[in-house]
């Protein structure tokens, strides 16, 4: 862990001395999020998973919903064999020549290598190993036609899929190539920004310090309105982006 | 940044004629007011209310300990593997940048927009050490090429027209000209990522700041603030130190609040949380991580009560375009990195009164801003009471001329009183028979006052006013 800047101290000192105190404070403020206990943020997620689970079918409806308002394209299928195959049509349908995608289990059953391979589309998987030095992720990331990843939740209130990057999971997957596409597993699917940050902050009580430090939310294409107010699809993200819910 | 807010006068005097700009204006912001109102329309008005009211008392509340969360953020950054460092003004917070630079031998720096880095002027500093900074935020990178400074906090290139951007385009990038958006959208994706898979160091504001769990997040659209935190082996966010929030669970509700009331969506196209660097076995990602957590006058504004609610803004740009003088002068009239009524508060506070003491008269009062707040500051209050101090003069030295004293007790008391006013008006009618023409006054030839006719014509009294017409005329001589 870093040591603290030399700094620090004489700068909160003038803090609090703008604020009209000499003494850091003596108890933490009194700010109840702050101070709910890891097992009271168990019981809490734990209501959130039993009303996601309860309302499923209503929660991917919404999903479905504010994803199509947000510009993904939205697929919905009943297995993972469907859901390769929308992913190898996706491929086809740009004209992809190479693929890149995560090393995550869902592709144990989403097994979209075997779609690309009769399509005689090449399909890598974005990681370290001893075939494939780090150092060449980047230009492998940013040379791909379309990036394809799971999620580790999608939000139906934004219709935000929330990536948590870590081995297997190249934050570029989901970035540098010009079309995305996410699988997202119907029970991932919470209703809530709220719900979403229980969880992420159940996650971080748990493991203070070991939690992972980066975290995106895609919430539909790349896009811009810096030229004259008009809105334009993809500038440095991908401009399109599809979603496959898989039940 | 310079400080030109002395300027404000004159600066948008000329931006009043200006054409061009009155176009860009127009257009955009009528576009910024439907869209906010149209993203509001899925909550009830008392929902909204409700969420307003949550927010202005959690920053509040951020700002009454700011301290505790300072040291909070401070260890949780440190806990997840990263620097947090201290800046107590512009100069010292571009030496610590500069200082990270030369010790990790980085030589090209994107960046994802940082307001801060403006007050730093931190792009100018950079290529003085022998640092490239690019801009990778789309209107950023064009005021960048175009030597400007934003012109709206939100939509800093705002202003420019498609040609304006296809000449830049041409002078810069050496690209054939075009009025089509999306080739010039395409020119600067080609043109900027060859500087995401080169850059050594990624330079980012933040849209807040999590103290519990010491993470940053960055609200936009493009994806250029995710290749600044993925790409480079470097990362530093240069946050000011009002930013912080306590808990993680806060961001729910800062996210519902701040697109809808700056670009009028639901939410952005991206949120990137970090909190730190890579992990080891991590695939991607910078090696290191820095927060800057910089004063640059903050700190005047938390001493003083009855202007600690400045801090609370989340800098949406939403009391920008519904201020009715914004949206005439646009944002470079006021002088510095700040704009609108925000502007118009924070800039003489960070600066100095004296430099910024026009720009709390940059204001009709109408307070449209504080009914748009996110965070529901009192902004005319606030322009009314820098308007007092202003007045009041700093350190015995009073800004207000013995003349414009007299006439204010003068007017005082000509209008206490009915019997006064009537008497006042009476001589008024006398006194302005040489000066008035179809009931207008062209020219007031006054001390003081005369600066009123300078821009428009001061109506001239009626003949006969109103109360006499209702005594002699409509009233019944009832209670009507």
């Amino acid at each position: 862990m870093p040591d603290p800047s030399p700094t620090k101290e004489p700068f909160l000192q003038r803090v609090r001395e703008a604020l009209g105190r000499t003494e850091p404070l003596l108890y933490a403020p009194d700010y109840p999020p702050l101070k709910t206990a890891t097992i009271r943020q168990e019981e809490k997620v734990r209501t959130i998973q039993a009303k996601a689970f309860a309302r499923r079918d209503r929660l991917v409806e919404r999903l479905k919903e504010t994803a199509s308002t947000a510009g993904w394209h939205v697929h919905h299928v009943h297995s993972p064999e469907d859901a390769a195959d929308v992913l190898g049509d996706i491929a086809i349908g740009i004209g992809a020549k190479a693929v890149v995608r995560t090393a995550e289990d869902i592709f144990k059953a989403v097994n979209v290598d075997a779609v690309l391979r009769r399509a005689r589309i090449t399909s890598t998987i974005l990681a370290s190993g001893r075939s494939r030095p780090r150092s060449s992720l980047k230009r492998t990331a940013f040379g791909a036609d379309l990036g394809v990843s799971g999620v580790a939740y999608a939000i139906a209130e934004t219709a935000s899929c929330a990536i948590v990057p870590r081995k297997g999971i190249a934050r570029l997957t989901s970035l540098a190539p010009p079309v995305y596409a996410a699988v997202v597993l119907a029970d991932q699917v919470l209703e809530s920004l709220d719900d979403y940050f229980a969880v992420t902050r159940l996650a971080y009580q748990r493991g203070r310090g070991r939690s992972p430090n980066y975290a995106n939310f895609i919430s539909g294409p790349s896009r811009t309105a810096d030229i004259e107010q008009t809105l334009t699809i993809g500038v440095h993200g991908p401009g399109i982006v599809h979603m496959v819910v898989v039940d | 940044m310079a400080v030109r807010t002395a300027q404000f006068k004159r600066a948008s005097s000329s931006a009043v004629v200006d054409p061009k700009l009155q176009t860009a204006l127009g257009r955009v912001m009528g576009h910024f007011i439907e869209a906010r109102s149209h993203a509001l329309e899925e909550f009830t008005d008392d929902a909204w209310e409700g969420m307003r009211e949550r927010a202005g008392a959690l920053k509040a509340h951020t700002l009454e300990h700011l301290d505790y969360y300072l040291d909070l953020t401070d260890r949780s950054v440190r806990r997840n593997g990263g620097h947090v460092h201290f800046a107590t003004d512009a100069a010292h917070a571009r030496s610590i940048v500069l200082d990270i630079a030369q010790r990790t031998g980085a030589k090209r720096a994107i960046k994802s927009k940082s307001m801060v880095s403006e007050e730093m002027e931190l792009n100018r500093h950079l290529e003085a050490a022998g640092v490239k900074p690019v801009e990778t935020d789309l209107g950023e990178y064009i005021i960048q090429l175009a030597g400007e400074t934003p012109f709206h906090i939100i939509a800093p290139a705002m202003h420019k027209s498609r040609q304006d951007v296809s000449d830049l385009f041409q002078q810069w990038l050496k690209t054939a000209p075009t009025d089509d958006i999306r080739r010039l959208c395409t020119i600067a994706r080609d043109a900027l990522r060859e500087e995401f898979e080169t850059a050594d160091m990624g330079i980012s504001g933040a849209n807040f700041v999590v103290a519990e769990t010491g993470t940053v997040v960055l609200v936009t659209n493009e994806g250029n603030g995710r290749m600044t935190t993925s790409a480079p082996r470097v990362h530093v966010a240069i946050s000011g130190i009002e930013k912080v929030v306590p808990a993680i669970e806060d961001v729910a509700l800062m996210l519902r609040l701040l697109p809808r009331s700056a670009t009028g969506q639901r939410i952005t196209s991206y949120n990137t949380f970090v909190s730190g660097p890579r992990a080891a076995s991590d695939e991607d990602g910078p090696e290191e991580f820095h927060l800057i957590l910089v004063d640059n006058g903050r700190l005047n504004i938390l001493r003083d009560p009855e202007f600690r609610e400045a801090l609370k803004c989340i800098r949406c740009g939403a009391c920008l375009n519904t201020c009715p003088v914004y949206r005439k002068v646009g944002g470079h009239a006021y002088g510095w990195v700040y704009s609108g009524p925000i502007g118009a508060v924070i800039t003489p506070l960070l600066t100095g009164i004296k430099e910024g003491k026009d720009l709390p008269y940059a204001s009709t009062l109408c307070g449209a801003c504080r009914d748009v707040c996110p965070v529901k500051i009192d902004l005319p209050s606030l322009l009314l009471k820098l308007r007092r101090r202003e007045v009041a003069g700093t350190n015995g030295e009073r800004a207000a001329t013995w003349m414009e004293r007299l006439l204010v007790r003068r007017w005082a008391g000509a209008v206490k009183t009915r019997q006064a006013m009537e008497r006042s008006a009476r001589l008024g009618r006398f006194l302005q028979r040489p000066l008035s023409k179809q009931g207008r006054i062209r020219r007031l030839p006054l001390p003081v006052i005369g600066g009123w006719t300078r821009g428009r014509d001061f109506p001239a009294l009626a003949e006969r006013s109103f109360a006499t017409i209702w005594r002699e005329e409509l009233s019944d001589g009832g209670d009507a």
